[in-house]
């Protein structure tokens, strides 16, 4: 293992002119500095011409927070007008300790927000994937599942068996054959 | 003459054997604790702190969060048998309060809280032995601990102290002398020797604080060749432990 390219926080890593500063890096003045302790490397982005990103990584990974993209949730707790769910996942990278986050009624689907009724949308223990839409009241994330990707991937019946979606709004049970109503998500 | 309490002896060496601008012995081990996000352990002389950062992560209470930035939480105690008198102190003692502020002054421009917004990040700091510049190893012990924790920050911040003892300089005062000396603790920031901390609370001639400060601020570079090497290794048997 090259342990030349260990860097520790403060570490001048190069001009930043030469390169883009990735996680982990941060610039100050024209130069590109080092801020977590790790390995230096160098990789290249294609999406915006020839760039040379520095990033600076390790294997303990930080716990990630929330921030206004896609993650994975499961419902706490459901009310007449939102849904409470603890966010487990953001971005493919799981939090080590789950975030709140609420739902609210019109923020369910995309049309017809006035009708929607939450407990024909989600039930406690359904797994979810939804989008942050903005960083809500101080405790508390608000979500939004209105996208036809978005909304319950995972769910169980009554009966406790797993359910498969039938169409956008209705889910079936594999075992009892019986059929309750969930805002699915649509598969990839 | 002597009644009074001689500091320095007649070969020029101090209480505890060292010289003017010598450190005390410096120990430090990060990851100590499995449980906490980030930790290490140091010992300055007699000096022994451990340190443990949780974060970040959801704040406790709604009051403490910042919609922009990550707030630092500093919590310190100090062992009741930590002194030469046994007695337990309240975490709400005014001295103690008084060194987390400080700490938390010297972290919050060094950790770039901006990248997590509205959460919070934790750290706590036990005093296991006490002997004077309880302020300078709680801020190295933080410093390793929240390196070990991977939190982003500029720089490493290295603290020392300093004193003037019969108007000469000397570095890194143990309890014993900084009880009966004016004392300074600095904090800075080696790369670029900017201050994030400048303390003291005694009185010290003017004509003599230029020197003491740059004793001081020597002393911090030490720390951080101390620090550096003890984060370098503590990685290097990472790489090796993840190779295999």
């Amino acid at each position: 293992m090259n342990t030349k390219n260990i860097v520790t926080p403060g570490q001048r890593l190069g001009f930043a002119q030469d390169y883009v500063a990735g996680p982990g890096t941060y610039v100050r003045g024209n130069l590109l500095y080092a801020s977590v302790v790790g390995m230096k490397r160098v990789s290249k982005q294609t999406a915006e011409g020839e760039t040379l990103v520095l990033t600076v990584s390790r294997e303990k990974q930080q716990s990630a927070i929330p921030e206004v993209c896609s993650l994975v949730s499961k419902v706490i707790r459901i009310t007449p007008k939102e849904a409470v769910v603890s966010i487990m996942v953001v971005d493919n990278s799981p939090c080590k300790e789950d975030f709140q986050g609420i739902i609210r009624q019109q923020d369910v689907r995309a049309t017809e927000r006035d009708k929607v009724k939450i407990h024909e949308s989600f039930r406690p223990g359904d797994i979810i994937r939804a989008e942050v839409i903005s960083l809500g009241d101080a405790r508390s994330y608000y979500l939004s599942t209105a996208k036809n990707e978005l909304g319950v991937i995972y769910a169980q019946s009554i009966e406790g068996a797993a359910m498969i979606p039938i169409s956008w709004q209705e889910m079936q049970c594999t075992k009892t054959k019986a059929i309750e109503l969930r805002k699915c998500a649509k598969p990839f | 003459m002597s009644s009074r309490l001689e500091l320095i002896g007649p070969q020029g060496l101090r209480t505890d054997g060292r010289r003017f601008n010598e450190l005390r012995n410096m120990n430090c081990k990060p990851s100590v604790l499995s449980q906490a996000d980030g930790s290490a352990y140091i010992e300055q002389g007699n000096t022994k702190c451990l340190a443990a950062v949780y974060g970040p992560r959801e704040a406790r209470t709604k009051a403490q969060v910042l919609h922009n930035r990550a707030n630092i939480n500093v919590e310190i105690s100090l062992a009741p048998f930590s002194m030469e008198e046994r007695k337990k102190r309240s975490k709400s003692d005014k001295r103690i309060l008084e060194i987390a502020s400080a700490v938390k002054q010297t972290f919050e421009p060094i950790i770039m809280t901006e990248l997590y917004a509205r959460s919070q990040i934790d750290i706590y700091l036990q005093i296991l032995q006490f002997d004077g510049g309880t302020v300078q190893i709680c801020i190295n012990a933080a410093t390793l601990a929240i390196i070990d924790a991977g939190i982003p920050m500029k720089d490493y911040v290295c603290a020392c102290s300093a004193g003037c003892i019969d108007d000469e300089p000397v570095l890194d005062l143990n309890h014993l002398e900084e009880s009966n000396t004016p004392e300074l603790t600095v904090a800075l920031l080696p790369k670029n020797d900017k201050i994030t901390l400048l303390q003291m609370e005694s009185r010290l001639h003017i004509d003599k604080f230029q020197q003491v400060m740059e004793m001081a601020a020597k002393g911090c570079k030490e720390i951080h060749t101390v620090l550096d090497k003890a984060v370098r290794e503590n990685i290097k048997d990472l790489l090796k432990k993840s190779s295999i």
